[in-house]
Formats: structure tokens, sequence, C-alpha cells
């Protein structure tokens, strides 16, 4: 065609031709989700956690276990004061030690105690063969040269040994995040896949059967609602022993209860619809009726459940790792950080400051997702 | 052509349970044929039990009693396992073409949807073959077909029903008021194209509908339903132009008259009050309570089905 305003000759052909490209379902629902800023930016997120969870473990030189006495609680920018001679600073730690700090922000060692004087209040390290002398008598302690000059904090330096600080057993904390945020997400992804697979088949069964058979299973659904959580998962402790598995275990039988009253609430309402009447009369099996015509009209409530879900199942997690009867150490999870953090959490609020952050960043990201999802599943909505 | 009548339905009987002990009679007693090729209209006001009727016909409910013979197998207590391969030759079209769509679903998945459910195509795509004719049949163009069904008008919706419910090439249709939620002159474009068929394929229709006119230009028979009866059924000139049971003649009354002279000289015979509770239906003539010309007998006997003269069937202690 050269010129677009000839007269198009009346074939239907021409007439009713979609002359825009034809997008596949799943295209069209990518295409709504990545018009979403929020949506995109929850997924962005997820991915870089996922990316920060299982690959970040290769590309740090400490292990989750691995503690070092020596430089405990250091945290991630530190107040340093000017060694005597000038060739690096010194830390003073919350335990009254001398850390060496080198010139480029990577830890030394503990500085060598020469003597403790104890009537003024006074500790003598040895610093590259010169006195240096901490007062502790009063706060803000203070550091003096051997002719008895106050030395003064002399700058703020990031900590490039462990960009995140340590905790209060010398762990680098960058690396338990790592492996904090793997339990989690794990946790997330397996409470909510066997929540998923059991709810949508209970509460699809419950809700198209009905009649009895939806009496009794919702009264299940019911008696399995009221068992408190936290008594439940120490009774499966108890049984299973701690670890990963009973909270997966408890999670999973527990908390699909929600997804199995939406499933079911939805495919009743949706069975009387006429287009389901429809496939009855054409002699679709129930298979293809549950599988093709309830569940993907069902979907946009199961993903904003499922979106619910996700935040909820990592934060029972963290919630159990922070009342003790979750992981157990050396094993980290953002919980049991959290938990380790709450010790010294006046002179070290970083350690509970930076779990709770991831925390809560994937319980923003997984809330955006869902609700880019939600909209996206949703041909109605088409642009 | 084995048998002569497509469908036999005799004194069917639907009862819904409606809480406690309470029981919705919404058919009682239904019985009338129809001949293969023919179309059997069936009227009355809202809530008289002709959608019931018809769902019950194609076993979407199961029956409480009486008996379905479609083309000489009677359907009545089969099982749904048993009844698929019979669900060929017998199909339906809803009344709400906006309900009725699967909306997560592209119009070719939609039409498609028999074939595979028969095992007469495996996939969907190779459905393409036998979906693309059918929507050039019923006015619809294979560009079509990767639409979703919220993409079209009312009426274009209708026709993607149409296709899904002609696509097994089926011997009865039952129309569930195919037309009643599309505008007017969507209505006529519809009923034309079931008529084609008709006459195509040698199609028999059940066609429920409360539009009287519409009903007698498809029908060759009518049979008219008060309150879960059938109270009269004839032929369907006959029935317009000689109704006997006084609801038939109260229902013809409603038909507005473009004409004003001929509207005034109308005689007014609209029925009076609202339609009982079907709960408790009154007992004898379930129309004496608005009868306005109920004897003591109507409130005591039931008025049996009786031959008025020429085929004429009417239930009513009158004749």
């Amino acid at each position: 065609m050269e010129n677009k305003w000839e007269m198009l000759e009346s074939s239907n052909e021409d007439r009713e031709k979609l002359w825009k490209k034809n997008r596949t379902f799943a295209g069209d629902v990518w295409f709504r989700f990545r018009h979403k800023p929020t949506a995109i930016a929850g997924f962005v997120i997820i991915i870089l956690l996922l990316l920060f969870a299982l690959a970040g473990p290769y590309f740090t030189k400490y292990s989750y276990s691995a503690q070092n006495l020596e430089l405990v609680n250091i945290p991630p920018r530190m107040k340093v004061y000017e060694a005597p001679d000038g060739t690096g600073y010194m830390y003073i730690t919350q335990s009254l030690k001398v850390v060496w700090v080198n010139k480029d922000g990577t830890l030394g060692g503990q500085l060598k105690k020469v003597r403790e004087e104890s009537e003024s209040s006074m500790t003598i390290f040895d610093c590259n063969g010169t006195e240096v002398a901490l007062y502790y008598g009063t706060k803000p302690y203070m550091m003096a040269d051997p002719e008895t000059r106050v030395l003064y904090p002399a700058a703020h330096v990031f900590n490039k040994s462990y960009t995140l600080g340590t905790d209060s057993l010398g762990r680098d904390i960058l690396t338990r995040l790592m492996y904090g945020t793997r339990v989690s997400l794990m946790v997330a992804f397996v409470a909510v896949l066997v929540n998923l697979v059991i709810g949508i088949i209970f509460g699809g069964i419950s809700g198209y059967a009905g009649g009895t058979v939806d009496t009794v299973m919702m009264r299940i659904v019911d008696i399995i609602s009221t068992i408190p959580l936290t008594l439940y998962v120490i009774l499966i402790m108890v049984v299973l022993g701690t670890g990963l598995k009973s909270i997966i275990v408890a999670l999973g039988t527990v908390y699909w209860v929600d997804m199995a009253r939406v499933v079911r609430g939805q495919v009743l309402s949706l069975r009387e619809q006429e287009f389901v009447l429809a496939a009855k009369t054409i002699g679709s099996s129930t298979k293809t009726i549950l599988l093709q015509h309830l569940i993907p009209n069902a979907m946009g409530s199961i993903l904003v459940t499922v979106t619910m879900l996700i935040p909820s199942a990592i934060f029972m997690e963290a919630f159990l790792g922070f009342l003790g009867i979750g992981l157990q150490p050396p094993l980290a999870s953002l919980g049991t950080m959290c938990n380790d953090a709450t010790e010294n959490l006046r002179s070290c609020p970083y350690q509970l400051f930076i779990p709770a952050l991831v925390i809560c960043l994937i319980m923003f990201a997984f809330n955006f997702v869902g609700d880019g999802l939600r909209d996206a599943l949703d041909p109605k909505l088409k642009k | 052509m084995s048998n002569q009548n497509i469908l036999e339905v005799r004194d069917l009987t639907k009862h819904f349970k409606a809480g406690g002990k309470q029981v919705v009679h919404a058919v009682d007693g239904v019985s009338f044929t129809l001949a293969r090729g023919k179309t059997l209209g069936l009227v009355g006001e809202s809530g008289c039990g002709k959608s019931s009727c018809a769902r019950t016909i194609i076993r979407m409910y199961d029956v409480t009693a009486g008996q379905v013979v479609l083309d000489g197998t009677d359907i009545t207590n089969m099982k749904q396992k048993e009844l698929k391969p019979l669900r060929r030759k017998m199909q339906m079209i809803f009344q709400d073409p906006y309900a009725s769509l699967n909306a997560r679903m592209t119009v070719r998945d939609i039409i498609a949807e028999p074939l595979i459910a028969h095992g007469i195509v495996n996939k969907k795509e190779a459905a393409n073959e036998l979906v693309y004719p059918m929507l050039e049949w019923v006015g619809l163009t294979k560009e079509h077909a990767n639409r979703y069904a919220h993409e079209f008008s009312g009426g274009q919706r209708q026709r993607v029903g149409i296709a899904r419910a002609l696509i097994l090439k089926p011997e009865l249709v039952i129309c569930d008021e195919p037309i009643s939620a599309l505008d007017v002159s969507i209505q006529a474009q519809v009923i034309n194209l079931l008529k084609d068929f008709q006459e195509e394929k040698g199609l028999s229709y059940l066609f429920i509908a409360h539009d009287l006119s519409m009903v007698r230009y498809v029908s060759d028979e009518v049979g008219v339903m008060y309150l879960g009866h059938l109270v009269e059924i004839c032929e369907s000139n006959e029935i317009y132009d000689n109704p006997l049971h006084p609801y038939t003649k109260g229902l013809l009354g409603s038909i507005p008259i473009a004409n004003p002279r001929l509207a005034r000289q109308k005689e007014k015979s609209g029925i009076e009050g609202d339609i009982p509770s079907p709960i408790h239906p009154p007992a004898g003539c379930r129309f004496h309570t608005r009868c306005p010309f109920a004897k003591p007998e109507c409130s005591e006997v039931k008025p049996q089905m009786k031959d008025a003269g020429g085929g004429h069937m009417v239930a009513c202690h009158l004749y």
C-alpha cells in the first residue's frame, strides 16, 4: 500500500484486520506489568535480593559462622584516632580494646595490652613501639600519647574489611545477611508453593462440590485456623527437631487455610456463572472446568492472597527466629539476626537496623509486585 | 433421521430445595414434543419456569420427575458420563452474552472448547480449520479469533455464543432467551442468523423468550407457561389469532400496538396482580388467583390438557 490515504476495498479481510501486532496472553500480561512503575520497582528489588542471596556468598571471603573474637561489634563506619606515628588509625571497641585500622580502612588486629593502671582508670597499649593510654574514667573515653597529650578523634572511616560491620561474635554481618535473605526467601517460596497447591485444590473441590462436602471441608479449615501458630510450631519442633524443615512444615500445613477460603468463595460465585454452565452443557470435564474456567477467573484474588501471604510467611519466619524457636545458631536468618542484635541495641543499633531494613524491602517488593500482577492479569483493563 | 421427534418431554417436574423444608415448584408436569427441523417457542412472564425447564431438559439440573427423550433415547436418569456423547446432539445458547463467555479465553478457545471436550481435535491450534469457517458463518472474521470476548459488542458476543453452540453440528439447540439482552436492531440480525441455520442444516430449536412478537416470527408451535405449568400449546399463528386460555389472552393483550386507532379498539385485558410464590403455588388451576373468569371449581381441581379442536391444547376448565 503506497498511499495510506487511499480508500480500501471493502473486503472483509482488511476491514476487520488488526493492524497492530497481536500479543499472546503472557505478552499482554508482561506489557501491562512493565508499564506500572511500582510493580517494576518491586520486581527489580526481588531480582536483586535473589542475586544477593544466591550469588552473594560466592563473592565474600567470610563464612556465615566464622567468628573473629578480636574484632567484635565493629560498626560499618568508625570514629578513629590517629596513631602517634601517623601510619594508621586506632579504634576503641565497646569492650575497651583498641583495634588497629590501616589508612585505607581495612582492619588490623587488636593492639597489645602493656599494663593496666586501675587506680587512674587507664589501660596502656603498645602501638608500633610507642605507648598509648586509654582513659576510661569518664565518658567519652579518651586516648593519650606518650607525652600525655590528649588525642582527638581524627576522622570517620568506612570499614573496608567488614562492609556492614561485625556482630557480637565477630561474624561478618554482610555474609550473614546473604544467608539470612536466602533462608527468608526460601521459606517464603516453599510456604507459598505448598499453600497454593493445597489451598487451590482444597478450596476448589470444596467450592465446586458444594453441599455436605463443602460443609465438612470448611469445618476442617475452621478447626485448623483456630490452632495458635506459635504453639503449633513449638509442637512441631518437639516432634521434628528445630530447623528450617520444621518451619516450612509448620507454615505449609497451617497457612493454606486463608487460600482455601478465598478459592472456595471465588469458585462458589463463579460456578453459577453462565459461562461455567455453558461449559457443562458442552460436555467439558470437571478438570477442564476447574482449570480453564474457574481457576483462571479466580486468579486475581488468588494472587492478592499470595502477595499477602509471602510477606506474612517471611515475617512469621523472622518472628519465630526472633523468639528463638526458629533456626538455631550458627545458622543465620533475618529474624535470628534481629534477635542477636537486641542484646547490644544501644551501642550497636546498626546490627538491628540492617536485617530489619532487608525484611522491609522484601515485604515492600512483594506487595508491589502482587499489586502489579493483579492489574496485569485482568484482561478487562487492557490498554 | 431415525426419529420424527427430536425431543419428547413428558410430565417434566423440577423442584428446588429452598432452605428448610420449603420447596420451589419451578416446573410441574410439563409435556410437549418437538418435531425435527421445527421450532417450539416457550413464553411466559419472568419466574414462570421457562429457563428451569430448558436447563432441566439439557440436564444441567437433575430431573425431579417425568421423562426427557432426546432423539429416541431416554436421557432422564443418565449419568453425566453416559450423557456426554449425546451432548453433541443438544446444545444451548444463553441469555446473557456478557456472562456466558469466559473473559480469560480468546474467541478461538471459546469456540474450540466443545471440539476439545468431545475429542474431535486434540490441540487448540488444530481447531482453526473448523473454527474459522464457523466464525465466517456467524458473520465474524478469522481476524476476530485472537481477541477476548470483552472486546466485542453484545451482538458480536451472542454470535460467538451461537458459534460455540453450533460447531458440534447439533440437531437440537435450546435458545434460552438469546435475544432479550440485545437491542432491537441486533435482535433481528441474530434471529435471522438462527433462521438461516435452521433452513441450511435442519436444526430444531426450543426457543424461550418473553418477547411475543419475536416468538411468533420464529416459531412453528408456541407453548405458554404459567408458574411451572404449561397452560396452552398449539400452532403458532393459531395461538395469536385465537387464544383460549385467559392467561394467554392477557399476555397477548399486553403487546403494545403501534397504530393508536387499532389500539383503542382493542379490549383491555391486562392481568391484574402479581405472580404467586412458586414455594406455595395455589391449589387447582394455578392461575385462578388472577383469572377474571375463575369459577369455584378452578381453585379445587387441577385442569387437564385437552384438545379444544384442531390440535389446540389448553388446560382450562372453561373449555
